[in-house]
């Protein structure tokens, strides 16, 4: 068993904004799960298939000399695209949701494959200009990728925080998930809705997948290495909401991180699933 | 008899198998299609018999693959003595987390998946950061592998056949048991298990151990196979979902099932994997799940058995002897013979609160034996809470109910069904995916105590005959209309034979023909010496049958005495009609 | 206004309701009374449009509205205030008003909508922030019955509003209701509060098993013996 190590303020402080940033990815991968599990009912696990794929995407198009911000323009909309038609699909044969968990599981390993043949099975790092760039503040070094992605995970959180909350739209889709046939008396158009909510979901994760892309290292085997945290976020966050993934996703983040800089790094993935256990087995009814 | 003998007749001709000289290579694919048979069947005697659907099963089999690993690198022990240590390491750190887990009752479903599979990554991150595998791995190579087959690799073939043996005779074993019926029972309605008297936290907690047990041999075994065993490889994502994929493919309420599955899933793989293209077979794999929740969400075997059913028509049963009004079977008789007239049900002070609405007020109420009480009163006004209370369905918030002289307070449904007391939904619930008489039998089984399925389907006949249903007996619950659906409530209230009968609005529904019927044969069940206590709002039926009524309102009880008397009151009628007709 | 013509509305396998047929003039209050299991939710349930008609017409003010899409009823001027009340206890009271007026027709007015139910309800005024599912029985069916007159309805459907009540409350519903008919709402409730019932009522339907069987004027219906049998037996 490795020593515990205590470290200086300044690695400390190093490592919780690592963390941060971390944090900021999984509450944005978990966004789009959040509310498609939460609002939706269905369990989407090729959400982490599609950040991936949009992650290629973006490295493909980067190395064609395409700034990987610009990637965007074309990605989304061809994610939101991907995403209702996948809810069609589901919706069209009444999936329940945990076989919605499985059926998405078999798109991940189409998806994977796919990837694979395609990009081959050796990591792949996107080489931007935003790669080497850093800001120092203080005593801390801010990559600028990982800021772009702290930027973008709080707003679009925040957006969709504010769309739920306040748009007649969020309350469509807020009341159809709670009582759908009694939403549809007043006239909340339940179909059409879903596939505004699942095209939303999926393009939510292509834009994680852009920040992947900037920030890590890419392998198609990695794809399953952020399912447990993810959920862990989501669950800890409380299905349907959009602040939630982001907030547990730091908390996990900086957890994991400080336990990293306190022993040895393979400890991590230990906090993120022994807090998803916890909230399970102690308050459920939060997560359901 | 056939089955278990087929099992092990093909066993033993394929344990010829290696005396044929086939090339290695088949013995690797022949080892690994029963490696995952071990493995996909296990995992199904929880999750495809009990519907909770586990995403951890690699998380045991990876406790038993270490624990082996541990006692072969570390202790030097001899191969096959590790084996059995191995199933027990898995069937403890199954039954610990079962013991924790089945105790909350809301994880169930996709909670219950996702904290199985958050099991897996804690179990792999501890024993990758500790001695146990050190991050490194753990080498195996120089361990002698025993002399059980011709070679090396017929060695594990052999063992696996033999794992794969013991693992399908337990799976059908459990089918036609007693323990397997309260397992399916339970995936249909767990709660309506509980309450017809299956022990589900205890068959779960078994079924559990039981299936971590297989799957830690089958860890055992690999380990040795690999001979190099690391985390990255066994605590993942690919053992929980390859098992749940074959499974579902194959049929998971069918012991055999998995096992389709586990054949044609790795046949397939590794037409992929000789062919040189194993992306392609994950991708196959996937497309292949896919189709098969869209449209065999049954999975493989039950097409067949459709299929083969459409070909070859099912036995007819004999026919019942008497049609007309056959005599009830005699209730169990009470622990202390008591006689008519004895109070064999006392409530006192019961209150019961959902957040904040009070459904039952303080209500008080003594039931006599051999009598027919009536509980009246307006929608909302607490009588289906009082049934589900005095059943075990809710805990009462406050107060006493006592069952011939023993407090049955917050006892478990289950033992409340034991003790005696049964009772049938106003909106019927039964078992889906069981036939009628089955129905039935399980409630024979449990509330009853019957142990021999056979015995148990026999008696469930008796009551299908009581009840007029004994030509549905091989029907599904969905073929029966609403007015046999209730009787197959009743049927299966009446089965476990208990001294007190609940009956939550049995007649709701029903045309008066069908009403009078019912009433007669409530008064059949009575004559053989059952208490019976009904909700109903038919009035004609509360005069006929009742010998006494209480009156609820607003969660207490307003009158009581004789039918005709309580129904002229001036403040019933107006409870019911208000004060244009006091 | 509404004629509802030999209407057939199946629950799974079997039907609920055979061959209805009843009709409510503009700015009529009719009751359907009942005993359990009668069908009147599913008549409700056929008439907003969470249940499918298998046979039958439902005509709205000459517009024939039975195979409408679901999310469609609203539009055409039909609100409900359901059974058990079925309001969305994880939004606020005002979000559940808001939910009500959600079609554009009611969106337009939605701030005098909103200002007209606060004044029948006065009560709600200090509970608009509150989660609908923290209120009292009695103030979630006074929200129920908000929310439906936010849609600004030509015809209100009511399903049993005096479930689960103590009578006081009961009191103050009735008197919401009278008041709703008195500014010329179309009234069709269903309830197995026969005194109430017949009490608001312009004209009473009586639905046993899935048919009429009486009609008429509340007066004369109390005095037939199909009610009394139906609730106090022979």
């Amino acid at each position: 068993m490795s020593a515990f190590t205590l470290p200086s303020a300044s690695l400390l402080a190093q490592s919780v904004l690592s963390g941060i940033f971390v944090g900021a990815l999984y509450g944005l991968l978990g966004l789009g799960l959040s509310l498609s599990w939460g609002l939706l009912r269905l369990i989407n696990l090729a959400h982490f298939a599609f950040a991936f794929l949009a992650a290629y995407l973006c490295f493909q198009l980067a190395s064609l000399g395409v700034d990987p911000l610009l990637t965007l323009v074309g990605i989304v909309p061809a994610f939101f695209a991907l995403g209702a038609g996948l809810h069609w699909l589901m919706a069209r044969f009444a999936i329940t949701p945990f076989n919605s968990l499985l059926l998405t599981f078999g798109l991940m390993g189409i998806v994977e494959a796919a990837i694979q043949s395609i990009w081959t099975a050796d990591f792949r790092k996107l080489e931007s200009v935003y790669a080497s760039q850093k800001f120092k503040v203080g005593a801390l070094f801010v990559p600028v990728p990982e800021l772009i992605t702290l930027v973008l995970a709080v707003a679009f959180a925040a957006g969709v925080w504010a769309v739920l909350r306040f748009s007649d739209l969020g309350k469509a889709l807020r009341a159809a998930a709670e009582d759908g046939p009694i939403a549809a008396a007043f006239g909340v158009h339940r179909q059409r809705n879903a596939l505004l909510l699942a095209g939303t979901c999926s393009a939510l994760v292509s834009i994680a997948g852009v920040c992947l892309a900037l920030t890590f290292t890419l392998a198609p085997s990695q794809m399953y290495a952020w399912i447990g945290v993810v959920f862990a976020a989501v669950m800890l966050g409380g299905l349907g909401s959009a602040i939630g993934p982001l907030v547990a996703g730091t908390l996990i983040g900086v957890s994991e991180a400080v336990t990293m800089a306190v022993t040895a790094p393979s400890w991590a993935p230990i906090v993120s699933f022994t807090l998803l256990i916890v909230v399970l087995v102690l308050r459920p009814g939060k997560a359901a | 008899m056939r089955t278990p003998l087929a099992i092990v007749g093909v066993a033993v001709a394929m344990a010829f198998v290696p005396r044929l000289g086939l090339p290695a290579f088949y013995d690797s694919l022949l080892y690994l299609m029963l490696h995952w048979i071990v493995l996909a069947t296990s995992w199904n005697i929880l999750s495809g018999y009990t519907g909770y659907f586990s995403f951890g099963h690699g998380a045991f089999f990876g406790a038993g693959l270490y624990t082996t690993s541990t006692l072969l690198a570390r202790f030097e022990w001899p191969f096959l003595w590790t084996l059995p240590v191995a199933a027990a390491v898995a069937a403890v750190l199954g039954t610990a987390l079962g013991a924790v887990v089945f105790r909350v009752r809301s994880v169930r479903g996709e909670l219950f998946a996702l904290l199985t599979l958050a099991i897996t990554f804690v179990v792999g991150t501890i024993v990758g950061n500790t001695p146990i595998d050190g991050g490194q791995g753990v080498s195996l190579t120089a361990v002698p592998v025993p002399q059980v087959g011709p070679t090396q690799s017929s060695t594990f073939y052999l063992l696996a056949l033999a794992a794969a043996t013991l693992t399908l005779l337990v799976a059908w074993a459990i089918t036609v048991s007693r323990f397997g019926a309260g397992l399916f029972a339970i995936h249909d309605d767990e709660d309506a298990a509980e309450v017809i008297g299956v022990p589900t936290y205890r068959y779960k907690l078994t079924a559990l151990a039981i299936s971590c047990a297989l799957a830690g041999a089958a860890g055992g075994i690999h380990a040795l196979f690999l001979s190099y065993v690391t985390v990255g490889e066994v605590f993942t994502i690919t053992v929980p979902l390859t098992v749940v994929l074959m499974s579902v493919l194959g049929g998971t309420r069918h012991w055999a099932g998995p096992a389709i599955g586990a054949v044609a899933i790795t046949g397939l793989l590794y037409s992929f994997t000789a062919a040189d293209n194993a992306i392609a077979g994950k991708a196959a794999t996937g497309a292949i799940l896919i189709a098969a929740i869209l449209f065999m969400p049954d999975g493989i075997l039950p097409r067949l058995q459709r299929a083969w059913r459409r070909v070859v028509p099912a036995r007819a049963r004999p026919a019942a002897v008497d049609a007309s009004a056959p005599a009830a079977p005699a209730p169990r008789p009470a622990a202390p013979p008591a006689a008519a007239g004895d109070v064999v049900l006392r409530v006192t002070g019961l209150h019961k609160r959902f957040k904040g609405v009070r459904a039952l007020a303080g209500v008080a109420v003594e039931v006599r034996r051999g009598e027919i009480l009536g509980l009246i009163g307006p929608n909302g006004s607490g009588k289906s809470t009082f049934i589900n209370v005095v059943s075990g369905h809710f805990a009462p918030t406050a107060g006493e109910i006592v069952f011939e002289g023993v407090a049955l307070g917050s006892r478990a449904a289950h033992r409340i069904a034991a003790a005696g007391i049964a009772r049938t939904y106003q909106i019927p619930r039964p078992f889906a995916h069981r036939s009628v008489l089955d129905n039935v039998a399980l409630a024979a089984m449990f509330g009853g105590g019957i142990r021999s399925p056979r015995e148990a389907r026999d008696e469930a006949m008796r009551w299908l005959e009581f009840t007029g249903l004994a030509d549905k007996a091989d029907a599904r619950p969905d073929d029966l209309n609403l007015h046999q659906r209730k009787f197959l409530e009743l049927a299966r209230a009446l089965a476990s034979r208990p001294r007190l009968v609940l009956l939550d609005e049995v007649l709701c529904g029903l045309t008066p023909a069908e009403i009078d019927g019912a009433v007669a044969l409530i008064r059949r069940i009575r004559d053989q010496g059952a208490t019976i206590v009904f909700v109903e709002h038919v009035m004609r039926a509360v005069l006929a049958l009742s010998d006494r009524v209480v009156v609820f309102h607003h969660g207490e009880l307003l009158a009581e005495g004789r039918a005709a008397e309580v129904m002229q009151r001036a403040d019933v009628m107006t409870a019911y009609l208000g004060q244009a007709h006091a | 206004m509404l004629e509802v013509d030999e209407l057939q509305v199946w629950h799974g396998a079997a039907p609920a309701l055979w061959g209805v047929s009843l009709s409510l003039g503009a700015g009529e209050l009719l009751s359907v009374v009942g005993p359990n299991g009668a069908g009147k939710t599913t008549l409700i349930n056929a008439l907003c449009g969470i249940q499918p008609a298998r046979a039958g017409r439902i005509v709205l003010d000459g517009r024939d509205i039975t195979h409408l899409a679901p999310h469609l009823f609203c539009a055409a001027g039909i609100a409900v205030v359901p059974e058990g009340r079925r309001l969305f206890t994880e939004m606020t009271v005002l979000e559940n008003l808001e939910l009500g007026s959600i079609v554009p027709a009611a969106k337009a007015q939605r701030r005098e909508s909103l200002a007209g139910v606060l004044e029948l309800f006065p009560a709600l005024r200090e509970k608009l922030a509150s989660p609908a599912g923290e209120l009292s029985g009695g103030q979630q069916q006074m929200v129920a019955i908000a929310r439906a007159l936010m849609a600004r309805p030509r015809l209100l459907l009511l399903d049993e509003p005096s479930l689960g009540l103590s009578p006081l409350i009961v009191r103050d519903m009735f008197d919401a209701v009278r008041s709703i008919h008195a500014l010329g709402v179309s009234v069709l409730l269903v309830e197995q509060n026969v005194a109430m019932a017949m009490a608001l009522a312009d004209r009473a339907y009586v639905l046993e098993e899935g048919r009429i069987v009486a009609a008429g004027v509340p007066d004369e219906l109390l005095a037939r013996p199909e009610i009394q049998r139906a609730y106090l037996g022979a």
